[in-house]
């Protein structure tokens, strides 16, 4: 199989969520014609290897209303994109562990509770309250958003992608994007492993391997992919509604609309390891140990399975939006550090504006990629990381 | 086996059980036991794979829920109840949602609208999903034993034929293996140490390697952990019976071979007095030896062969050959089957009360998807297999592979374990591929009858996942919305997500899908089967030393 075509207004590397949903607005903003190329199937990288969560809690006022606008497409998503995301709004809940944790979640709350969010500061009882069966002395409170949620990524992604391509996108599965062909210092297409195409805009939307293809296309960035694990247990009737965060040891859970507990937590991250999606003993036994530690009675409840899946980390935690001041042409949407499906929304939506050269609402200080070559001011870095 | 004097409740009633008997054999003296409900529609399940994989016999044990009752041997004082249902798994009120929706509910695009009603469907739904309550906080105390490891030269995982004979070649040479067997009471066995009851799990090895680079989980029942730490694995797991799609597939009364024949106890008589016992060869023959007169009928997709002709003439039990089966007939229970003849078209419908699934045996290979092992399809079982070298030897150094797993004869058994065994103790490099070569029914002669299955109308309403509830129906329609490939198809579908973790669903969809695609089974991949593959009490886990974190990442 080759293209449909020699030539693309904009080719998209990426078919995950922040890929299609960039080639989405930018068909809706007659940006084309799109390609978007991946290397695997619809759903095999991060897009379908995440708890599903969507919070609006976090450190900076810009991602909160990131977040937000991201909320509020999700909630309409059905309606839009004709697939049931099963979105629930059931609130994420940050525990702490002590005082000091519960000071860090004040200052959180204190934001969030400013950008007009009802966020609410909880005691031991208030979180045993939405937390049934929690340890005796697990957690000293915590910070909790009812508004926040849980989707099912499956559906979003297919979702956005006969969205984009009843618009006219051409999705390209099974290719693999090798390098940016430039030509005058500026991008002139894509090779791929079919053959190469024609296009002014070449946007890096690969999550995980977004760092590498950067480079290939001789670029230094920052972006380090992370790998993540994940597990999901056999499925109960519901007991727990919010998705349940520990930022002191990184453990998430949540329980799914099918019942199955689904959650991960942070393990050492060891650099140049391979990029295998497998899992470790190492997670499953941590993770059970947390787990089990925090709820006692899950100890009954049998792990089904566990995956992984890469978060593709920068240095301060903000994802990178924007044109490369180095390669005029070459778009980054990425280095969503395990958020791009929850943020994807909103931030594809101004990926979609950089790659038609328009200017976006965003802090260049947190978002452009220009802040890693001090062309530009940097914000303080993001640390509410997981979940 | 002595008396019933085990005392437990069951649903509030009085029942008891024999030493050494399981809670389902306890429960299905004479009449099928209907346990549970599906997890989507609430359709009655029966026991169906009786080897602890499946949804059909979950029931809740003092509180911990999803306990396999074909697993589980009942203690005194044991509170056994039912769940996913009400009031009871006969009558059960939520299985109107099934009756309601006959073409299966479309949880992708339906019940997006009103906006408002959206937390209502959501409740609904999460109250309907989900196969028990959650655990309590006593059943998990309960269940939480110290984990210990365990440093051994050679594991061998099986202890069937092929296990054993590798444990015999290997205690003729000085090396006395630990055997795990997931059978409650396997036979004893002189020349290894035997752990009966025992799941085995494979975990990623250690980054170093060392001396004893593979790791077994091996989880007794209930849940002690126990690490294994080998310098050599065997595996010899076999092969199982595999489902089959046809209509009403998934009605209670629908048994693999392996479910009779367990139920058919020496101190129990089996649920079931008519089966029709589906299959043409060497299985379907042993079924029928093991039941004799009370059989309907055999019904067999393709030929049946000489052996099993002999054996049916003996009952005097009439033949069926290549026959599609396209559906059960009965309310809850199975009270019939519905034939049609490849060929000429004649339609039979036969009373019975069992439809014993004897057609044909796949490898039981998810532990060679942890390690890392090559695997090929294997078109003589239409399924996947390992590719196995000379002597056993698979691509991973000291992984080794005997048995129906690896697509041996069990004639070979003694040959093949004196030559895995020369392998482990001699150590010697991998040799030349060993085709395998077991008789069954080949992977065209399934994909023929799927064809001309799919053509002929009249089989209803057929599942092609029973523990998700995914009809073979959502699967054409993924197919014709241009979602290709088995692993998207999962995840477009759900299918292969549930607790048997695609044992049963698998083989039969990557066929189905060769169809609806018009490529062969082998093009339309394969699902890398997740660890831990066995499902793993988290208190078990919870309870192992923590591992190096340098492990190598799979």
């Amino acid at each position: 199989m080759t293209f449909e075509r020699e030539e693309y207004r904009s080719v998209i590397v990426g078919a995950g969520i922040v890929g299609l949903f960039t080639a989405y607005h930018l068909a809706r903003a007659g940006g084309g014609p799109v390609l978007v190329v991946d290397r695997g199937f619809l759903s095999s990288g991060s897009s379908g290897r995440n708890g599903g969560g969507v919070r609006q809690q976090w450190e900076t006022p810009g991602t909160i209303r990131l977040a937000r606008e991201a909320v509020q497409a999700y909630r309409h998503f059905g309606r839009e994109f004709g697939f049931n995301i099963w979105f629930r709004q059931t609130g994420y809940l940050f525990l702490a562990e002590n005082d000091g944790e519960l000071e860090r979640l004040r200052n959180v709350h204190a934001l969030v509770a400013s950008e007009g969010l009802p966020s609410q500061m909880l005691d031991a009882n208030g979180v045993a309250g939405l937390v049934d069966g929690i340890a005796p002395g697990a957690a000293v409170g915590g910070a909790y958003l009812g508004s926040d949620g849980i989707l099912y990524p499956f559906p979003a992604v297919w979702g956005v992608y006969e969205a984009a391509k009843s618009l006219g996108v051409e999705v390209a599965l099974g290719v693999e994007a090798l390098s940016t062909e430039v030509r005058d210092g500026r991008v002139a297409g894509l090779q791929s492993s079919k053959g190469t195409v024609r296009a002014p805009t070449v946007v890096n939307a690969a999550g995980g391997w977004s760092g590498d293809f950067s480079r290939r296309s001789g670029l230094e960035v920052p972006n380090v992919a992370t790998r993540h694990e994940i597990l999901a247990t056999e499925a109960t009737k519901p007991f727990l509604d919010p998705m349940v965060v520990r930022a002191s040891d990184g453990l998430y859970f949540s329980q799914s609309m099918r019942g199955e507990v689904i959650g991960g937590v942070a393990l050492p991250h060891r650099p140049g390891t391979s990029r295998g999606q497998g899992s470790s003993a190492a997670f499953l036994t941590t993770m059970a140990r947390a787990l089990v530690g925090l709820l006692p009675r899950l100890g009954a409840l049998a792990v089904l399975r566990a995956w992984s899946g890469f978060y593709d980390d920068t240095p301060d935690g903000f994802p990178v939006i924007g044109e490369d001041p180095r390669l005029p042409g070459f778009v980054h949407g990425n280095g969503f550090g395990g958020h791009g499906f929850m943020l994807a929304p909103a931030t594809s939506r101004r990926v979609a504006q950089a790659a038609l050269g328009e200017r976006t609402d965003l802090d260049p200080a947190q978002f452009s990629p220009a802040r890693f070559l001090g062309r530009t001011t940097s914000a303080a870095p993001e640390r509410l990381q997981l979940g | 086996m002595g008396e019933p004097d085990r005392r437990f409740s069951f649903r509030g009633r009085p029942c008891s059980s024999r030493d050494g008997e399981t809670l389902l054999a306890a429960l299905a003296d004479r009449r099928m036991p209907l346990l549970h409900r599906s997890i989507q529609y609430h359709r009655p399940q029966g026991p169906f794979c009786g080897i602890g994989h499946c949804t059909g016999c979950l029931v809740r044990v003092n509180g911990r829920p999803n306990v396999r009752a074909c697993r589980y041997e009942p203690s005194p004082g044991d509170v056994v109840t039912t769940e996913n249902a009400w009031p009871s798994p006969t009558w059960d009120l939520y299985a109107t949602i099934g009756f309601l929706t006959p073409g299966g509910v479309d949880s992708l695009h339906g019940l997006r609208r009103p906006a408002f009603a959206t937390p209502l469907f959501q409740r609904l739904v999460r109250r309907l999903a989900g196969t028990g309550a959650p655990p309590t906080d006593a059943a998990a105390r309960s269940i939480t034993a110290p984990a210990v490891d365990r440093s051994v030269e050679v594991v061998v995982i099986g202890a069937g034929t092929a296990g054993r004979a590798v444990s015999a070649a290997l205690a003729a040479r000085g090396v006395r293996p630990v055997v795990l067997d997931r059978a409650l009471h396997p036979s004893a066995l002189s020349n290894g140490e035997l752990w009966p009851a025992t799941t085995a799990v494979f975990l990623p090895p250690p980054a170093d390697g060392g001396d004893r680079p593979f790791t077994v989980l091996a989880v007794r029942e209930p849940a002690q952990g126990v690490r294994v730490l080998a310098r050599s694995a065997v595996v010899a797991t076999g092969s199982y019976d595999a489902a089959l799609l046809f209509g009403g597939n998934d009605r209670p009364g629908v048994l693999s071979a392996e479910a009779a024949l367990a139920l058919d106890g020496p101190t129990r008589r089996p649920p079931f007095r008519r089966p029709v016992v589906v299959g043409g060869g060497h299985r379907a023959a042993e079924v029928l030896e093991a039941l004799g007169d009370s059989v309907e009928a055999v019904v067999a997709p393709s030929e049946i062969r000489p052996e099993l002709v002999r054996v049916a003439n003996e009952h005097g039990v009439p033949l069926y050959p290549r026959s599609l089966l396209l559906r059960t007939g009965g309310r809850r229970y199975v009270r019939s089957v519905h034939l049609q003849a490849r060929g000429d078209g004649t339609r039979t419908v036969l009373p019975c009360d069992a439809v014993i699934l004897a057609h044909r045996r796949i490898p039981h290979v998810q532990l060679f998807f942890q390690t890392g092992a090559a695997m090929e399809w294997r078109p003589d079982v239409a399924a996947y297999g390992p590719r196995v070298f000379a002597g056993g030897a698979t691509n991973v150094p000291g992984l080794f592979a005997v048995g129906s797993v690896a697509g041996m004869p069990p004639s070979d058994a003694g040959a093949a374990a004196a030559a895995v065994a020369d392998a482990i103790v001699h150590g010697s490099s991998v040799g030349e591929r060993v085709p395998p070569s077991s008789v069954a029914l080949a992977s065209s002669e399934l994909v023929g009858y799927y064809r001309e299955l799919m053509r002929t109308p009249g089989h209803g309403r057929w599942t092609a996942c029973p523990c998700v509830d995914v009809l073979v129906k959502e699967v054409e329609k993924a197919v014709r919305a241009g979602y290709r490939g088995i692993e998207v198809l999962k995840r477009y579908t759900s299918l292969g997500t549930g607790i048997c973790q695609g044992r049963y669903c698998l083989p039969d969809a990557l066929l189905l899908l060769s169809l609806l695609e018009d490529r062969p089974p082998e093009e339309v991949g394969y699902i890398t089967q997740r660890p831990p593959v066995v499902p793993t009490p988290l208190a078990a886990l919870a309870a192992l030393p923590p591992p190096p974190l340098a492990e190598a990442v799979p």
